[in-house]
């Protein structure tokens, strides 16, 4: 018995295998079946019996046809009487009108043959019906019918209508995210209609969780993530998906710290994490790690260099095409990304094609920035600033001769030029004699100038952005299909941008058991933006250079509204920069940087149900993204001019463009550009690619123990290039011939830099890991997961390279209870806790020892030699820096209209690297080892609630908070003061991660208006040295990033209106104010209205803390000393980051269905939203300046005000 | 029996499993060997050879070492530096910039890294012998840094002390592990080990491997351990160890062959026709035949070196080319000074190595002259001397002084006994000849650091006098005359710290 049982057993499983090959070969044949089957049905019969018993009707059936039928002959209905007509119908319908008060039906087979059988005993009723929204009314596609206990089911179509063919009796079951799931009974009427209850509990979160390996049941979930679906934070006007998070997520921090096109926000999830690595959460698209086409530290994307317009992961993606974004933010949620996920990771869902007739979707938005006013800015007119400039002449500080010599220089400078050289021998004339009559006649017109710099560089521009989406779908294959179109023609003078992108998804359904998807989709950018160079910091006198900045916010901020644009007659009006002459509108017509960008991805995804509990998954993506940057400067840019500026003695010796040419050390610098101008390009490349294996094990024992064990291994391969070339003498007036100066190129080399370039970075990872999910009756959860990572980045060393991670957490359905039941006034209630290790790769990478090549920086050409150096000594101790987080969340709903998720979290970051001073002896004095530890904890809360649902009126609101503290506990770091007092702060042990430390401010010299400071050595006084080590005398003054941020959104919807209201805030942060002091200010320079309070006579110390325009004498006794760079470090500014913004404001209309019914749109709304309109609330010392911007000039502009009208159609 | 036959085909599909991944795990050790970025590999003796490029230290002595001799007084209204006011008062300097003991410590042990990580990748190649030019020059590279540390950092050698006096680490050894711990042993042991190296590495050298088949070979060549610079090494090594036959062989390997005059410089003939900036360039190039070895060093004393308030000044200058000048007559140097009394030789120029093309800011370098043929003319005059051959030594500071005063005479400008006695008052004749050698070193070499070597070596005491009077003295035995030990190699390297 045993044996026999044995041998069926295994009989039975081979034909098992051979009923699923033939379901595999079935579907491939299934185009040519379809063929076959159509051809056959389509016989049609003609034919008048009249009370005939069925059988004879079949006979006379087989006779016109030439089917032959089968039947068992003992069926007693093939005796009913029947009468039947057909004409010219076909065969199929004939037959099933002959039998359909019969209890037979019957089926074609292959070879003309038909067989009648019975039919089943239990009836089959088919039903259909269609679901709308309980609270819209609006028809909803996409809704999930199932027969419950069944996998049976089907999805609502375009117009919210199915069909669906069941038994009596069973419950169907109607789900939808977002509503409450339904269930109703199908008994004898076969149209059955829903309206679907939103439900409270879901009302911001959805109740399945992404977390881009596995697909979690809420309820399952033991981490801490939030869901957010695309259609809530969608902003409209708002490009760039991450700057969408923001507010939204409680534990997500999001600073716009540049609003330029393609410049990523900082993004933080629960806060920094490392003290050097970049801090920057893993986006992760369609369940593949995006990888960022350079890598830029969050400390870099506030440099303004051109690079960080191409840092942001996802300004390729289209925002319509996004479904839902998931964050995962502590250790059990990101478990699965083990190595990875240090810095959380957040996880998108693109949209898929629907089930339903083909459904299109159009969204266009137009918008407006607004320009931004002199009335946010405190700047000093230009009569207030003309009499700056007559107190600054009368000190001797823009005096004839001098002014003549300097490089830069508006109107007095101008003026004296004017007087120097304008003597007309015909006439025997001066233009402008130099008498103070005339010089005040001359200087009249530009102090009532008043030039509104930020109208002539800012326009109200037009953006507007189409995206079209088509979305079709069958039970086996659905299709998604996009294209967007984005243009904006620039808030400036100087930039505009625009993009397509394209998108196309499909997923099939080969059988019961195997589906397979494919995605394409790829984005093309065109950008111009201001021509800028790399920023650098200039550590001895303490300030950032940056050589022909034009950022036209920046000019706009810093340039005196004495100067004109344009003169008397209407033509631009030039002034002197760099020697050269200068007027911005032309400048930003002859130098800019125009950036492509092109980016192209492709995923396939297959997956096969082994068993009914085991189930296999493949990923596979490449991506390839090519970007150019091409920096052009024109022949007749200031830029160009600067290196041909050598009238006279003084210019040359002072010209830094000029070359001093050591071969021939008596004379003086010479011009190396004598023609043309430039055109630099930069090439950033990336190709990565993307695998991974998983299987899934899925089991139920005793309906009580679910069991859920997934399993995987990946491999990741970055490969990053990175080129550079800069072309010398290119004339673009001349069709581009290039006229290059060997002399440029020798005195490139002989300081040592190269005029073309290229480097590569090559990233390998490859990971394996297991996760086990164990819950009983659904009440208490545990979660497990492992993984192990190995990477490249690490160096050579074998044993460096992997590193396990580890997780374990739980949660508690406290609702299922049965102490639980009762109350009625809870909807759920979960306890969560969960602790474990993840990690991250640094930023050092010699396990082994790393050599670099160079050259060495000797003067003479001749003497140059290759050399390799050694950047980095073997380091066997180095590994990955790691964190150990404890998360405790709890998430409940009440009364069915609240619900509340809290969670605390501690963190425990070891192991970072960070700078440490050696003995040396090894030979490297300053080595970056894991030795720095840091904690932080921290507190996400969102609260969403329905506050009001009554006669039509309903408003639901969102609270999110977020707190996150983070101390530095060991770091050996040997900081200097620059390195802390710098808009960016800096890191020293005892204080966060970035702490903001000013130069103490000790008032102004009675005498002088000089500042003065407790300097590096403890002393009062004005000569602070910015490189020194001794910090201990700076006063801290907070941290750069914000302990608190979060948002709160308000929606608030009368009948088919809807205004949501929406304000971010941040708290606990401090701002470096800009710098705005010099101790030699040029008629250039616009001033803040302090000035107007600065100190002018002694005494003034006693209520003035603004410095004053030191003149000639104090200026001379100030020597190498820079107490203004210092003032601009000193705690007198510094402003607290605390604001409130209003965000977005949108107030939305959707067309109600008996509007739209006579035409072809199914839905249509039509939305105004203003964005980023004000600040609520500020610090009144910033004085206009963005609480989240960094103007460090370059091409970083602030986040615009910007007014958007948004069209919605549904087809 | 359901239950049996699934846990069977799971076994399989386990097993499966498992081959599967130990084929990708060991797959996955050859993916993830990719390097990650365009470093360096040492694959060819090319490269070996450019690793050796940065086998001499990129940091400068001579800014603390001229500050704590006696060639500097205190010109009030000078550029006040701690890397030049705490050598001057004998301080344990906090420094750790450019210029500073720390950094010059730190440089040299970035130089003998570069040079064993060399050696390491020599002897694992497979034919070792293939790079043995390499080899010597790593060897009297890591010889001549090891060298010049031993006697900044602990005791001048002697015979009687040195077996005990405690040394500094002679590191042969890549560091492989993040922090580690190092032991100073004695001077001796150092001597033996920078002579072990030297005479190991000497014979090695192949002036041929530098540049090779370039048209600026003699030109790069100057930056590396050629036999000459080599035998000059030796010959200063050996005049340290007072082993006085080497050093006359060792000098006359450099100067045999040559005609000495044509091979100093020509301070009586073209660089008189200098402007300074001519000057400053011809001073430390490669073209300059005097030059045996030349160094770039990240270093401010391309500027400093005239303008330093603890510097050469008036009263010094008096001491060294008037009160003391064995030549009798004027040096053919041409000197000048600055409005706050700075008296300098323009040797030095500042090549500044900007962070960006135009940037304002960057990194001052400082090309040092490490080894001349005055320098091995002088040491073999020396050698005679100690060895009491004192015409050949006489003969040497004559041809020397031939080439240093203007219109040379030998009848009026030749050194005699009877000159040397009036002028230094010494009856003995081996020390009035030193004396005037080392005259003649401090006046050579001024600006160069040396003279504080031959301040250690010769135990000579140091007089430093403040701008409002306050003087202190440097005695033979004073524990300040040895460099303190950077704090970090105390509290990190393990390392004794000296005496104070």
């Amino acid at each position: 018995m045993k044996k026999t049982g044995y041998g069926q057993l295994k009989v039975w499983s081979v034909l098992n295998k051979i009923i699923l090959v033939m379901k595999i070969w079935l579907f491939l044949m299934i185009p040519l079946g379809v063929a076959m089957a159509g051809t056959a049905h389509s016989q049609n019969v003609t034919i008048a019996l009249k009370d005939v018993t069925v059988r004879q009707a079949l006979h006379a059936l087989e006779r016109e046809s030439g089917y032959s039928f089968f039947y068992n002959d003992s069926f007693e209905d093939l005796n009913k009487n029947v009468s039947i007509t057909a004409q010219n119908e076909p065969l199929g319908t004939v037959i099933g009108r002959l039998l359909d008060r019969t209890a037979l039906t019957h089926k074609f087979l292959e070879g003309k043959l038909i067989v009648i059988v019975l039919r089943d005993v239990e009836e089959k009723v088919k039903v259909k019906g269609q679901v709308i929204a309980g609270d819209t009314k609006e028809t909803l596609p996409g809704v999930n019918v199932t027969v419950k206990g069944t996998t049976r089911g089907t999805i609502t179509n375009a117009n919210g209508e199915y069909t669906l063919e069941v038994d009596q009796g069973v419950t169907l079951v109607f789900s939808f995210v977002g509503y409450l799931t339904t269930e109703v009974i199908v008994s004898s009427e076969t149209v059955i209609n829903i309206a679907l209850q939103v439900d409270a509990k879901t009302l911001n979160e959805v109740t399945v969780v992404s977390t881009g390996y596995q697909e979690m049941d809420k309820r399952l979930f033991t981490g801490s993530a939030v869901t957010l679906a695309a259609k809530d934070i969608k902003t409209e006007g708002t490009v760039d998906l991450s700057r969408m998070l923001q507010g939204r997520a409680a534990g997500v921090s999001v600073q716009n710290v540049s609003g330029t096109f393609g410049a990523a926000p900082k993004i933080r999830v629960r806060g920094a994490t490392s003290i050097t690595g970049d801090n920057k959460p893993l986006w992760v698209i369609d369940n593949v790690v995006l990888e960022d086409v350079v890598n830029i530290s969050a400390e870099q994307l506030t440099t303004g260099d051109p690079n960080t317009l191409i840092g942001s992961s996802v300004a390729g993606l289209n925002a319509d095409d996004i479904e839902s974004i998931t964050v995962l933010k502590d250790a059990s949620a990101t478990a699965l990304y083990g190595a990875r996920a240090k810095d959380g990771v957040i996880v998108i869902k693109t949209k898929k094609g629907r089930v339903g007739k083909p459904q299109i979707t159009y969204t266009g938005n137009f918008s407006t920035y607004l320009k931004p006013s002199y009335d946010n800015f405190n700047i000093l007119n230009s009569v207030d600033q003309m009499s700056v400039y007559s107190e600054m002449e009368r000190k001797g500080l823009l005096n004839h001769s001098d002014m003549s010599m300097l490089p830069n220089g508006g109107v007095y400078k101008k003026m004296y030029d004017i007087i120097n050289d304008s003597f007309n021998e015909e006439t025997d004339e001066y233009e402008l004699l130099n008498t103070p009559e005339e010089r005040r006649a001359y200087l009249r017109r530009y102090a009532l100038a008043n030039t509104d710099w930020f109208d002539l560089l800012f326009k109200n521009s037009f953006v507007q952005e189409h995206s079209l989406g088509l979305s079709s779908g069958t039970e086996a294959s659905q299709l998604y299909f996009s294209a967007s179109y984005y243009n904006d023609n620039g808030w400036t003078i100087a930039d505009n941008v625009d993009r397509y992108t394209l998108n196309a998804r499909g997923t099939f359904k080969l059988s019961d058991k195997v589906s397979f998807g494919l995605t394409a989709n790829g984005s093309s950018r065109v950008q111009r933006v201001p021509g800028t160079i790399a920023r650098e910091v200039n550590v001895v006198e303490g300030m950032y250079n940056r050589d022909f900045d034009i950022n036209p916010f920046s000019y706009a901020l810093n340039t005196s509204r004495v100067l004109t644009a344009y003169d008397e007659t209407g033509n631009l009006e030039y002034f002197t920069r760099n020697y050269a002459p200068f007027n911005i509108m032309h400048e930003v017509n002859s130098n800019y940087i125009d950036l492509n960008l092109l980016d192209l991805r492709l995923q396939g995804d297959f997956s096969y149900q082994v068993t009914r509990d085991l189930k296999y998954e493949f990923v596979g993506a490449v991506r390839d993204v090519r970007t150019t940057t091409e920096h052009k400067v024109e022949e007749a840019s200031n830029m160009a001019e600067a290196y041909r500026a050598d009238d006279t003695q003084v210019i040359r010796q002072g010209n830094k463009f000029l070359y001093y040419n050591p071969d021939f050390p008596n004379l003086d610098p010479v011009v190396v550009l004598p023609e043309g101008g430039f055109y630099n390009r930069s090439d950033d490349q990336m190709r990565s690619y993307y695998l991974k294996n998983q299987l899934n094990w899925d089991h139920k024992f005793n309906s009580r123990h679910n069991l859920t064990v997934v399993a995987g291994q990946e491999i990741r391969l970055v490969n990053r290039q990175n080129s550079y070339s800069n072309g010398y003498g290119y004339q673009f007036n001349k069709g581009g011939l290039a006229f290059t100066d060997y002399l440029i190129i020798k005195q490139l080399l002989e300081g040592n830099f190269q005029y073309f370039g290229m480097g590569y970075t090559r990233e390998r990872y490859a990971s394996f890991y297991a996760g086990a999910n164990y819950s009983w009756n659904d009440k208490y959860v545990f979660n497990t997961t492992v993984r192990m990572d190995g990477s490249n980045r690490l160096g050579e060393s074998r044993t460096a390279r992997w590193l396990p991670t580890w997780n374990v957490s739980a949660a508690w359905n406290l609702d299922t209870e049965a102490f639980m039941k009762d109350i009625r006034a809870i909807d759920f209630f979960t306890l969560k806790a969960g602790y474990g290790l993840t990690a991250n790769v640094g930023n050092a990478t010699n396990s082994s020892v790393v050599y670099r090549s160079g050259t060495t920086p000797r003067p003479h050409f001749e003497e140059t030699e290759s050399q390799i150096i050694i950047e980095g000594l073997e380091n066997q101790d180095l590994t990955w820096e790691k964190q150990y987080e404890t998360n405790i969340g709890l998430s409940a709903g009440f009364l069915n209209k609240i619900t509340l998720t809290l969670d605390y979290y501690r963190r425990n970051h070891f192991d970072l690297i960070s700078v440490i001073k050696t003995s040396g002896i090894g030979g490297e004095p300053y080595k970056a080892i894991n030795y720095a530890d840091m904690k932080s904890r921290g507190v996400d809360l969102s609260v969403g609630t329905t506050v009001l649902d009554h006669r039509g009126l309903n408003w639901t609101s969102n609270f999110v908070f977020s707190f996150n503290k983070s101390r530095i506990t060991n770091l050996k770091n040997l900081p200097r003061i620059y390195n802390l007092v710098f808009q960016d702060g800096g890191a020293q042990q005892g204080y966060p991660v970035r702490g903001l430390f000013s130069i103490d401010f000790q008032g102004l010299d009675p005498e002088t208006g000089i500042p003065n400071f407790i300097d590096h050595n403890g002393n009062v006084g004005t000569d602070v040295y910015l490189q020194s080590l001794n910090t201990q005398y700076l006063k801290y003054e907070g941290p750069v990033d914000p302990t608190v941020t979060g948002g709160f959104s308000n929606t608030f919807r009368y009948k088919d209106f809807s205004l949501n209201v929406f304000l971010t805030y941040q708290a606990g942060n401090k701002i470096r104010l800009n710098p705005a002091f010099k101790s030699a200010y040029s008629d250039l320079d616009a001033m803040p209205r302090e000035f107007l309070d600065r100190w002018i006579l002694p005494g003034d110390e006693q209520y003035s803390n603004v410095p004053a325009i030191p003149d000639l004498a104090n200026l001379a006794a100030l020597g190498a000393t820079y107490p203004y760079n210092a003032y601009n470090y000193s705690s007198e500014r510094v402003a607290d980051g605390s604001f409130i913004r209003m965000r977005t404001i949108a107030l939305t209309y959707d067309f109600p269905a008996r509007l739209l019914s006579g035409t072809t749109f199914s839905n249509a709304s039509i939305s105004l939203t203003g964005t980023n309109l004000w600040l609520l609330y500020a610090d009144k010392r910033l004085y206009g300046q963005d609480p989240e911007f960094f103007t460090s000039g370059g091409v970083a502009l602030p986040v615009a005000r910007q007014v958007t009208l948004s069209v919605k159609l549904t087809l | 029996m359901h239950l049996l036959f699934k846990y069977k085909t799971m076994t399989k599909k386990i097993h499966t499993l498992l081959f599967l991944s130990m084929i990708t795990i060991s797959g996955c050790n050859e993916f993830l060997s990719e390097t990650p970025d365009n470093r360096a590999k040492l694959d060819s003796k090319e490269k070996i050879a450019e690793l050796l490029v940065s086998a001499y230290p990129e940091a400068n002595y001579i800014p603390f070492c001229e500050a704590m001799s006696d060639n500097v007084e205190d010109n009030f209204g000078g550029t006040q530096d701690v890397t030049n006011a705490d050598p001057y008062f004998w301080r344990d300097g906090a420094a750790t910039w450019q210029d500073s003991p720390e950094f010059y410590w730190n440089g040299c042990y970035t130089a003998i890294a570069a040079a064993n990580h060399a050696l390491r990748a020599i002897e694992q190649s497979e034919d070792p012998a293939f790079f043995n030019a390499q080899k010597g020059e790593a060897l009297l590279a890591r010889a001549y840094t090891h060298f010049m540390l031993v006697n900044l950092f602990a005791h001048t050698y002697n015979t009687q002390t040195s077996d005990t006096d405690p040394g500094i680490p002679y590191v042969t050894d890549p560091e492989t592990v993040s922090l580690k711990t190092y032991e100073r042993k004695t001077v001796q042991y150092v001597y033996e080990m920078i002579e072990k190296d030297l005479t190991e590495g000497l014979p090695l050298i192949n002036d041929q491997e530098y540049g090779g088949d370039g048209n600026n070979a003699s030109n790069i060549a100057r930056f590396h351990f050629t036999r000459a610079a080599a035998h000059a090494f030796a010959s200063r090594f050996y005049l340290f160890k007072r082993d006085y036959d080497k050093v006359i062989e060792h000098a006359n390997w450099v100067l045999n062959g040559n005609d000495i005059s044509s091979a100093m410089r020509p301070w009586t003939s073209t660089y008189r026709t200098y402007t300074t900036n001519e000057l400053s360039i011809a001073y430390t190039r490669s073209t300059e035949k005097a030059n045996l070895l030349l160094c770039e060093t990240q270093s401010d004393w391309g500027s400093t070196f005239r303008s330093f308030r603890y510097s050469t000044g008036a009263g010094r200058i008096d001491e060294i080319t008037i009160q003391n000048n064995p030549a009798a007559d004027h040096y053919a140097y041409s000197s000048y000074y600055t409005n706050t009394g700075i008296y300098f030789i323009y040797k030095f120029r500042q090549h500044f190595v900007r962070i960006g093309t135009n940037s304002t800011t960057g990194y001052p370098y400082t090309i040092l002259p490490l080894f001349t043929v005055e320098e091995v003319l002088l040491n073999r005059a020396e050698a005679y001397a100690m060895q009491t051959q004192f015409h050949e030594a006489l003969d040497e500071i004559n041809v020397f002084i031939s080439n240093r005063v203007l219109n040379y005479n030998p009848e009026i400008h030749d050194v005699t006994f009877n000159r040397l006695y009036n002028l230094y008052q010494e009856n003995d004749n081996k020390k009035a000849i030193v004396r005037a050698i080392l005259e003649l070193r401090r006046i050579e070499f001024l600006h160069e650091g040396l003279r504080w070597f031959d301040i250690l070596r010769h135990r000579i005491p140091v007089t430093h006098t403040t701008h409002d009077g306050q003087v202190m003295e440097l005695r033979p035995d004073d524990p300040r005359r040895i460099l303190q030990i950077p704090a970090e190699a105390i509290s990190v390297g393990g390392l004794e710290p000296n005496p104070r």
